[in-house]
């Protein structure tokens, strides 16, 4: 008998702490010992700082360039429209970044809807 | 510092959270939620990796991986590379909501709320904030972000298939729009304008170098290195 069907209701569960949760969570943990006794202001954490961003920003440009389920059938540049519209908002209204989001999302919405009932 | 100031910093976050930025990260993980479901996991499960997870990538990669069938140990492999960002960014954000004397087992809690949203968020608004009131204020934060995503989970979960193309492109959208815009209004120094630049430069041509398991880690590494120096010698000059 397998594990699978020895814990029947429970295998999910068992799948999520064991392939989901714990090999998530390792970093989370890590940083904590590794943090330890680092100032805010120190020169370590200014680096660590930039790698985020950076790691982030790369994050962000790789969801844009290959996208998962439905945005992946707006093409390429209606994704950047999108962006850059959500931008060109965000500087627009004061800098507020729920005025960007939401220009940038009805620029999306109008470009799937446009992809999709055939542009000429 | 007492227990109602404490609270009352709580209920700012909450308040702060609700604002907007939950609900941005709640509506991503409503798609989490679907693709739970086409995965054959049950409610409970989808609703949980919210909670315990708290990482969409590696959500969507836990899910569309049990979906195609894929073996459990490089799923597992792969959740933890794609995971290795929390390391920095809860490295640069556990200094700044640190009290005197705070145990372990405080810092581990703010750890695990620590995700992309909560990383921008406080990155921007904790350091103009007293540091008596960032921890409280980050809890409150973070728990509303992972409150409202854990009901949007669910969600998604039960109205999987419902939702218009258009809307569902939309809310995959909300994740890539909000980090670029939380990025830059969060952008202060000539070293957060190059990291951004380089993350966004470096990335087409990331995975060509370095594979696609670690390109991520060495896009992090080499351009968020090339960001210190050029932040360096602008703060020297």
């Amino acid at each position: 008998m397998s594990a699978e069907t020895a814990l029947g209701p429970w295998w999910p569960y068992l799948v999520l702490i064991l392939v989901g949760f714990l090999p998530n969570e390792i970093w989370r943990v890590l940083a904590v010992v590794l943090s330890s006794g680092l100032d805010e202001n120190s020169e370590i954490l200014t680096w660590v700082r930039a790698v985020a961003t950076t790691l982030l920003a790369g994050v962000v440009a790789k969801l844009l360039l290959s996208p998962g389920g439905a945005l992946a059938a707006v093409p390429f540049a209606g994704r950047l429209g999108s962006l850059a519209a959500g931008l060109a908002g965000f500087y627009a209204v004061r800098r507020s970044v729920i005025a960007g989001v939401l220009i940038g999302e009805a620029a999306l919405v109008a470009i799937a809807w446009w992809a999709r009932t055939g542009a000429p | 510092m007492t227990l109602q100031s404490d609270f009352l910093a709580a209920w700012r976050g909450v308040r702060d959270a609700l604002a907007y930025p939950a609900w941005i990260v709640g509506f991503s993980l409503f798609g989490v939620g679907s693709l739970a479901r086409d995965a054959g996991l049950p409610a409970g499960a989808a609703v949980l990796s919210t909670c315990l997870m708290w990482a969409a990538p590696a959500q969507v990669i836990l899910f569309a991986g049990l979906l195609s069938g894929a073996a459990l140990p490089a799923l597992a492999v792969a959740i933890c590379v794609s995971s290795l960002r929390f390391l920095p960014m809860t490295m640069s954000i556990l200094p700044l909501v640190r009290r005197p004397g705070q145990r372990w087992p405080v810092q581990v809690a703010v750890a695990h709320f620590v995700a992309v949203t909560a990383w921008v968020e406080g990155m921007r608004r904790l350091p103009s904030l007293p540091v008596p009131e960032r921890l409280p204020y980050f809890f409150g934060f973070a728990s509303a972000c992972m409150g409202v995503s854990a009901v949007l989970t669910l969600a998604g979960y039960q109205l999987v298939r419902v939702l218009p193309v258009a809307l569902a492109a939309a809310m995959l959208m909300l994740t890539p729009l909000f980090f670029t815009i939380a990025l830059m209004a969060s952008a202060r120094a000539r070293q957060d304008w190059t990291a951004i630049g380089l993350g966004f430069a470096l990335a087409p041509v990331a995975t060509t170098f370095a594979g696609r398991d670690f390109d991520l880690l060495a896009l992090g590494l080499v351009g968020g290195t090339m960001a210190y120096v050029v932040g360096r010698m602008g703060r020297r000059a």
